[in-house]
């Protein structure tokens, strides 16, 4: 009983994570490639623009601000592309969706 | 219960005139002081253009109010907005908390400059005074 409830659990586990595996093995191959090759790019480290300003409270009414972090098509981007910290990116969220609600900000774009 | 403080910002109908507009902020006004709240800011953003179409309309006449009051006014002002005609959207946010936060935490970074400019100011005086 135990011992198939391991084997379901295991095969359950094996399928996904087997498939991951191949998709962080591409990945690594990738990277393994670009260390092997001794390329390096020196990427400027971004700052949290939030915390470098000392901005505390991130306003939803002040869509200047906001829409510095959100494209014309109206996503929330990835806080890797802004370099925002964590605090300050669901800050962030929070003022562009209450932002959203009352169509200072688009929803999506066409 | 202490009172807290909220922003309600709606949106009215823009081909509503200038003076009916401002009807419609004394209405929401008076909803806010029959339930015992407090007007403390009333901001008239004029029209705005709309991210997108709010029924129907491309546009939009913003107002902002900023009131103390208690849960149960927000609940009653925003049922009487939902049903108010020429509103077509509002948002309604607790503010107090999070600029509460904010006030304490730029008073901490304040005193934490206070400190280091006290640190950087003296270390020239000891050496001044070393050269004495």
């Amino acid at each position: 009983m135990s011992s198939q409830g391991m084997g379901g659990d295991s095969r359950s586990f094996g399928r996904p994570s087997g498939r991951s595996g191949g998709g962080a093995g591409a990945k690594g191959g990738a990277g393994a490639k670009d260390g092997g090759g001794k390329r390096y790019f020196f990427r400027r480290r971004k700052v949290c623009k939030f915390c470098a300003d000392k901005i505390d409270y991130v306003d939803y009414k002040d869509v200047k601000l906001i829409s510095q972090f959100v494209p014309e098509r109206g996503k929330i981007l990835p806080r890797r592309m802004f370099g925002t910290c964590a605090e300050h990116q669901r800050k962030l969220t929070e003022a562009v969706n209450r932002a959203r609600h009352i169509a200072l900000l688009p929803y999506a774009a066409d | 219960m202490s009172d807290r403080t909220y922003e309600i910002l709606f949106i009215a109908d823009p081909n509503l005139g200038e003076p009916e507009v401002d009807a419609l902020a004394a209405q929401v006004q008076g909803h806010v002081e029959k339930d015992g709240g407090r007007l403390q800011k009333m901001e008239k953003w004029g029209k705005k253009r709309l991210a997108y179409d709010v029924r129907r309309h491309r546009e939009g006449y913003y107002v902002l109010l900023v009131v103390e009051g208690t849960g149960v006014m927000v609940k009653e002002v925003e049922r009487r907005l939902k049903v108010t005609d020429g509103i077509i959207r509002y948002l309604t946010v607790r503010v107090d908390e999070e600029l509460r936060k904010a006030e304490r935490r730029k008073a901490k970074r304040a005193l934490g400059e206070e400190k280091r400019k006290g640190r950087a100011g003296s270390q020239p005086a000891r050496v001044a005074e070393v050269q004495q």
